[in-house]
């Protein structure tokens, strides 16, 4: 039996910073950011369309890392965000680039909503600017800039909701309705640098105690994984009532006992949530990708730990493919990374194997 | 009416087969090889059932090309491959040795609980009085309600001279302990280390005594070392040579205060759990306990006044005086929400790193074992980190002005950068 995991061909030169896969439904392309400053666009396609090691498509280098990649309204368009404050989008096809808004700091995530035509990044400089695609794109229509009471550190929108989790354990939930029309308006009546204070629909302190590391929200629009520095994952639903915020639960994962018996705690670095089952993988530190079963609270599988920190899973649309972007990290405290080991690992997953067993 | 068999003996509980892997017991070692190889040693592949670990290894690296590192669904200390393990064969002396001891020790609570139930003494004593008969439910809540009631009540009384002091605390673990409810002090010990042996209740109740209690200056308290629920006492309650509790000194305040039923990185105090499992020789305070039975309190004679002396023998509350004011009555009510707790197992044992209900009550798998985080920083984001150094660096000025300089590397851009057109298409 062959292996059902193999390595994509030319892969980045330095640390992963995000992966995504293509939101169209039988895609097999994969984005690629990397703090090598590059974007690679990859598809596990070869020329005969068999699914092996994949391709490089395309590269697009930037004038600094680059943190976040997203696809946008078809997989040809994809939108950056980076270390030079910028947030691009790249036609795939014709290779152009546009900026389409300028922070004041590193600009960590990026997200398009296909719902409301809005691209929303976050940035250190502890604002989230919201641009919208379909005002005919010029260059003069600012994006709206949505100030935070701290830095964001991970963003993950549904079709209704964002999640935004920042430091000090501060998490928002916008509606992402109300927020779209909020900073139309704001276009419309350009004042003082387009700052709009929008109050977000929920406001929540993380569950877990430490730093918030990744959030996702599960694909049923119900609510949302988020991970901390400390090994742990919380699994939370958007609806505010008791009954529900009683469903909330943290679990410790990622975590080694080393020779002295001294629990090595890792940090969690990605979460995805398997578009179909509604399971979600997460990645850690310690190299290690296991899948989980949130409604049954079990762990559906852990696979063999690849040989550094994980710092990206993404599931394709079709959810067949489970891909993972490992490169050493700061675990390491290593300045320098050796050539070939940031690899991306592709997963193809049976039928079952990101199902839920079900309840006990 | 012929005498009522009840439970096995203790021989009969440690001759049981049970599974090295996950600690759990069986009736039969037929039964015990078919968990093994349903639970542990089943390929997550193919779903073949090997015989043993090494079995699976083989397997694993021969059929799939992949390398198996630990064994599925085990205690955290006990994933390993180092031993190979066949039923009960191959199980190290070490781990055998505590599993008995773990048995012994869960035995005799078990037989302490039954007492304090069904208000039996434990070999032809004065009865408990029948209120304790009934178990009635009760919740958590009113528990430690009158847990709190009770210790103010004790504060009182030690103030006010009682002899509460000099009492035993684990008096009423040995069975050979005087009637139920002989005293506040017996019958406290009681349900705390009845509790113990569910995961929740002992860390609420640990948590509460250890935030306001002041520990009795003599305990002697065995615990139960459970693998899938590490024990935890608070101090000074377990006393003893084979054991290693950490004291008042050694526990530092934890740097975080968030919500106080999260299982936050437990303070470094040792657990008993972590030293017979792990198979490193050199432990301290590892476990040469001759009969693997738990040790027994220095049962030395309490100073007891002649008012309780009353009350351990009546065993019903008389005219109250007000200092040793928690009564005979309380400690029946006390005991039966315990009891009821007691009576849904907890699943410790059954997976290991299943998500667990973390954010309401504290994990049942918080370890008391010392924990090192690979990323410390609550303010800083490992992105952050990597963005100041300087092979990452980027000023902004410097671009914007769109003059490069010097020490701008050669892959960074000259001139213009929206112009640039970067694409590079290796298959060319």
């Amino acid at each position: 039996m062959a292996s059902n995991q193999f390595t994509l061909a030319s892969p980045p030169t330095d640390a992963i910073s995000a992966l995504k896969f293509s939101p169209e439904p039988d895609s097999t392309r994969i984005v690629v950011s990397s703090w090598d400053k590059n974007v690679y666009v990859y598809d596990l396609r070869d020329e005969n369309g068999q699914v092996g090691e994949g391709k490089l498509l395309q590269k697009f280098e930037h004038r600094a890392p680059v943190l976040d990649v997203c696809f946008g309204e078809n997989e040809n368009e994809i939108y950056t965000a980076g270390l030079d404050w910028d947030v691009r989008k790249i036609d795939l096809n014709t290779s152009q680039q546009t900026v389409i808004s300028s922070h004041e700091a590193g600009v960590r995530n990026v997200v398009y909503s296909p719902e409301h035509k809005v691209i929303i990044s976050g940035s250190w400089d502890s604002t989230l600017h919201v641009s919208r695609t379909d005002t005919g794109t010029t260059t003069d229509s600012l994006p709206a800039v949505i100030p935070l009471p701290s830095k964001p550190f991970s963003i993950s929108l549904t079709a209704t909701k964002l999640v935004v989790a920042m430091a000090s354990r501060a998490l928002h939930i916008y509606d992402l309705k109300a927020l779209a029309l909020l900073t139309a308006q704001s276009d419309s009546t350009s004042t003082n640098g387009n700052r709009v204070e929008v109050e977000p629909w929920q406001r929540r302190e993380s569950s877990l105690k430490f730093m918030t590391r990744c959030v996702a929200c599960m694909p049923g629009d119900t609510g949302y994984a988020s991970s901390s520095i400390e090994g742990r994952v919380a699994v939370e639903w958007f609806d505010p009532s008791p009954e529900s915020q009683a469903r909330k639960y943290a679990f410790k994962c990622h975590r080694q006992t080393s020779d002295d018996g001294v629990d090595v705690v890792y940090p969690v670095n990605a979460l995805a949530f398997h578009p179909v089952h509604g399971s979600f993988a997460s990645g850690g530190g310690d190299g290690v990708v296991a899948l989980w079963d949130g409604i049954s609270k079990r762990r559906i599988r852990q696979y063999q730990k690849y040989p550094s920190s994980v710092a990206a899973v993404d599931f394709s649309a079709s959810g067949k493919y489970l891909a993972i972007g490992v490169s050493p990290g700061f675990e390491d405290g290593k300045d320098d990374i050796p050539e070939g080991v940031v690899k991306i690992y592709v997963r193809e997953l049976s039928e079952t194997e990101a199902k839920g067993k079900g309840a006990k | 009416m012929g005498k009522k068999r009840r439970g096995p003996s203790l021989e009969e509980l440690l001759a049981r087969p049970w599974c090295y892997y996950c600690e759990r017991d069986f009736d039969d070692l037929k039964i015990l090889t078919l968990h093994q190889k349903a639970k542990h040693f089943k390929c997550e592949r193919c779903g073949r059932r090997l015989n043993t670990a090494g079995g699976l290894s083989v397997h694993m690296s021969q059929v799939h090309k992949e390398q198996l590192t630990e064994i599925e669904n085990a205690l955290p200390n006990r994933a390993g491959l180092d031993y190979e393990i066949f039923g009960m064969e191959g199980i190290p002396d070490d781990v055998l040795q505590a599993h008995h001891q773990r048995v012994a020790t869960q035995f005799q609570q078990a037989e302490v609980e039954r007492q304090v139930a069904t208000g039996n003494p434990p070999a032809g004593g004065s009865s408990g009085g029948p209120a304790a008969k009934k178990p009635k439910l009760e919740p958590v809540s009113d528990l430690k309600k009158r847990l709190a009631e009770h210790r103010a009540k004790r504060a009182d009384g030690a103030a006010g001279g009682s002899s509460g002091e000099a009492t035993p605390v684990g008096a009423g673990l040995t069975p050979s302990a005087s009637t139920p409810g002989t005293i506040s002090y017996c019958t406290c010990a009681w349900s705390i280390a009845i509790a113990y042996s569910n995961p929740f209740t002992a860390i609420h109740l640990y948590r509460t005594l250890c935030s306001t209690w002041s520990p009795p200056p003599v305990a002697p308290y065995q615990q139960i070392a459970s693998p899938g629920f590490p024990p935890f006492s608070p101090t000074g309650i377990q006393p003893g040579p084979g054991s290693m509790g950490y004291n008042a000194t050694g526990y530092s305040p934890q740097p975080f205060s968030g919500p106080p039923g999260y299982g936050a990185p437990s303070p470094a105090y040792p657990s008993q759990q972590s030293t017979p499992t792990e198979n490193t020789p050199p432990r301290p305070g590892s476990l040469p306990i001759p009969s693997g039975l738990p040790q027994r309190p220095a049962f030395a004679a309490p100073p007891v006044n002649a008012q309780q002396m009353q009350q351990m023998h009546m065993g019903h509350p008389m005219a109250q005086p007000p200092v040793p004011s928690y009564s005979n009555g309380d400690a029946a009510r006390a005991t039966p929400p315990i009891q009821s707790v007691n009576d849904t197992p907890g699943a410790t044992n059954d997976v290991t790193e299943k998500p667990v209900d973390g954010t309401e009550k504290p994990s049942k798998k918080d370890k008391a074992k010392p924990t090192r985080m690979i990323y410390s920083d609550q303010t800083v984001s490992p992105e952050e980190k990597m963005a100041q150094i300087p092979r990452y660096a980027f000023s902004r000025d410097r671009f914007t002005q769109e003059t490069v300089l010097g020490e701008i590397p050669d892959a960074t851009v000259t001139g213009t950068i929206r112009d640039q057109d970067t694409v590079v298409d290796p298959a060319h």
